[in-house]
């Protein structure tokens, strides 16, 4: 741990390409998991189902070993067939248990054993399975972002779980499950050499050049000599030194160091950076969090209603009960996910931590963020709360729900929370203005809907509209749901104008701005024939120019 | 995107033969339809035939737009773009930067390959695209793949 990369107080110019740091992925060679993976993997079902045995046959364990001990004896119930069968043949019973348990823990230990991963300078490979052997590789310069994931279990005895989301369906690499400080440790690395991965593969960037708009955050920079540790940021807290932990580890033991973990689990990384940006009220996101809600319990409301008139019954409350455990539990589970929220700038990219039992962890390396969208549902406006929510490269197949865990990226914020975190994506960018307001004194000046627009957007003709400002195009849209989309231009991948009959008669047009795949779609109708045309080259000259000043 | 104008720049069609696989391709549900409600008729009798004549209005009326349908998909190499639109009623213009292509596949149906023609689809990382060029002929479309990958790779970009 105290090998890790040292900070240069001097401000001397770092090593211009340092080698992997720190300890375990230092060398190329295969590794192993936590070795206490399989009772993380599979120990709550393991535990479930010995515990429902147990249950089932309590009475039964009860009299096979009481009754003999005692030597009373129990009256066995020779209605169950079961319980007999178990008495009469009691050897053969506790064998078959016993084998079961042995060939689990013997196949957990196998998988284990055969569960694999390392990293060198290009690549991260793993590689698993008893029988059928699996292989993933993934190279290094199309990480797309490393997520530290600690769910409650693994958490408490000090796991942690590193995803590695690569560029693609499905491409991402699961290390399930590291030693807490290790994966920490290792994400920091991968980022790391991920930077340098990415540099190696393109040619140099000639040395004067304009500010590199798909760098979009502002603490890295293409040249070399930044990726290495950077120096800490003027003003900035200055992260624990790697050794700091360390110190921890050996004077308090292990509880001690669990402690730690738990209580602030990213103080162990070496890339800590400032503190968080937006400081999250649990007031207003429970708040926020209900407010959210109550449309559902509206339709819920009239629904149920609805029923029970015509019904004339009451018996339909009762089947709806579990309907609203369901959404209760909903939204207990995204209030205390978003509970401990931090977002933070780090030379690695954008941290974003979550979570208050499982915490996760995750980084988005510069660049990989493809659309932005500051939403405000319509019950948020009397608080003046905010959205945001991101477009990224990745998605997982693995993970259904999951997989769209991260596209939320400030769960409710205030304007000036907004404006902090869009300003980390998009530096130079000041969308406080832009939220709401008039549009006359908005800058970047947007062009809105004609009057005849009204036809279509009978509330926000007067709000629909595009500028272009900040390396980005911004589509402002909505009246009763508002909301600001951002596409950083060096991230669009192709422009779309369209019409159908009735905007033609209208001389109406609609443009689409094109990303990957994901919960914000930047599209805008109801321009006229004029605008829509300007905005559509435009966009796409400025995405080529994008394109050209850096790839 | 003035119509007028668009179409007076140098946009490249797709072969006229392209009719014949469009046409086909779209007609062959309703016809299957038709031959269904015929024989309902045949066997039943009643009002089945209002249904069949509502398939024959829509088949023809599909064959009669088939030609404008064809001759509206254009596409055009710009210096840094490739421009592609297509539709009648509901038109829609993409334009898309070489440096943007992540790979371009060329396929062909069992219909386009017996009139030697295939399908262009060029692929970004946005799914949205959707720029499909078909009924080109093979050569060609090879041709322009052979280009365009040129194109692209001197263009090239991060994801």
């Amino acid at each position: 741990m105290s090998d890790g990369p040292a900070v240069d107080p001097s401000g001397a110019p770092p090593p211009p390409l340092p080698p992997l740091l720190s300890a375990p992925p230092t060398d190329t060679g295969w590794h192993r998991l936590h070795p206490a993976t399989p009772l993380f993997r599979g120990g709550i079902i393991l535990i479930v189902v010995l515990g429902f045995v147990a249950a089932q046959l309590r009475d039964s364990i009860v009299q096979l070993v009481a009754g003999g001990v005692i030597g009373q004896e129990l009256p066995p119930d020779p209605q169950d067939p079961f319980d007999r069968w178990i008495l009469e043949h009691a050897a053969i019973a506790l064998a078959i248990v016993a084998a079961l348990i042995v060939v689990v823990l013997l196949f957990g230990w196998l998988s284990w054993r055969m569960h694999e991963y390392r990293i060198t300078d290009e690549i991260v490979e793993e590689r698993e399975g008893v029988i059928a052997r699996k292989h993933r590789r993934a190279r290094l310069d199309r990480i797309q972002g490393v997520d530290v994931v600690r769910p409650l279990l693994p958490r408490i005895f000090g796991a942690a779980r590193l995803d590695i989301s690569v560029a693609g369906n499905d491409g991402n690499i699961r290390l399930a499950y590291l030693g807490s400080a290790q994966a920490d440790r290792m994400k920091s690395d991968l980022l790391l050499a991920a930077g340098r991965a990415r540099l190696a593969h393109q040619p140099p960037p000639p040395p004067p050049v304009a500010p590199d708009p798909t760098t979009a955050f502002a603490p890295v920079s293409p040249a070399p000599d930044r990726l290495a540790p950077a120096p800490p940021p003027p003003g900035a807290l200055i992260a624990p030194a790697p050794g700091a932990a360390g110190a921890v580890l050996g004077a308090g033991g292990v509880l001690d160091r669990r402690i730690q973990e738990f209580t602030a689990p990213e103080l162990d990384d070496a890339l800590a950076a400032p503190g968080s940006v937006v400081h999250m009220h649990p007031a207003r996101l429970i708040g926020a969090t209900f407010l959210d809600a109550v449309p559902i319990f509206i339709v819920l409301a009239v629904f149920i209603a609805g029923i029970e008139v015509a019904a004339r019954s009451p018996i339909v409350l009762v089947t709806i009960i579990p309907v609203l455990i369901g959404l209760g539990s909903q939204l207990w589970r995204r209030v205390s996910r978003s509970l401990r929220y931090s977002i933070a700038a780090t030379p690695a990219g954008i941290r974003i931590g979550f979570g208050l039992l499982s915490t996760t962890n995750e980084t988005l390396p510069p660049g990989r963020i493809h659309a932005v969208e500051v939403s405000q549902p319509l019950l948020w406006r009397p608080f003046g709360w905010w959205r945001i929510r991101i477009n990224r490269a990745s998605t997982s197949a693995r993970n259904g729900a999951e997989g769209q865990r991260s596209t939320t990226i400030l769960p409710v914020g205030d304007v000036d929370d907004v404006a902090r975190v869009v300003g980390l994506i998009l530096p130079g960018l000041d969308v406080s203005g832009l939220l709401q307001g008039s549009t006359a004194e908005a800058t970047p000046a947007f062009t809105t809907s004609p009057r005849r627009g009204a036809w279509f957007r009978w509330f926000s003709w007067r709000r629909n509209g595009f500028a272009h400002g900040g390396e980005a195009v911004l589509l402002r849209k909505g009246q009763l749901w508002r909301s600001l989309t951002l596409v950083p231009l060096a991230r669009v991948q192709s422009v779309e104008i369209a019409s159908g009959p009735l905007y033609r008669a209208a001389r109406l047009r609609r443009v689409a701005v094109h990303t990957v795949h994901g919960v914000v779609r930047p599209r805008l109708g109801a321009l006229d024939v004029a605008d829509a045309e300007r905005m559509w080259r435009e966009t796409e000259s400025a995405t080529i120019l994008a394109m050209e000043v850096a790839p | 995107m003035d119509d007028d104008r668009i179409a007076a720049e140098d946009w490249h069609g797709v072969s006229p033969k392209y009719l014949w696989v469009d046409l086909v391709g779209r007609l062959i549900p309703w016809i299957v339809l038709a031959v269904v409600l015929l024989l309902v008729q045949l066997a039943k009798g009643g009002w089945w035939w209002l249904g069949l004549a509502a398939v024959l209005v829509i088949a023809v009326l599909i064959a009669v737009f088939t030609p404008a349908r064809v001759h509206s998909i254009r596409y055009r190499l710009r210096d840094d773009d490739l421009v592609f639109r297509r539709g009648i009623m509901w038109r829609r213009v993409v334009a898309v930067p070489y440096g943007r292509m992540q790979l371009i596949d060329i396929t062909r149906g069992p219909i386009a390959r017996t009139l030697g023609l295939a399908e262009l689809k060029f692929v970004t990382a946005a799914a949205a695209t959707g720029v499909i060029i078909p009924g080109l002929p093979e050569a060609e479309a090879e041709g322009l793949r052979d280009r365009l990958v040129a194109l692209a790779e001197s263009r090239r970009a991060g994801l």
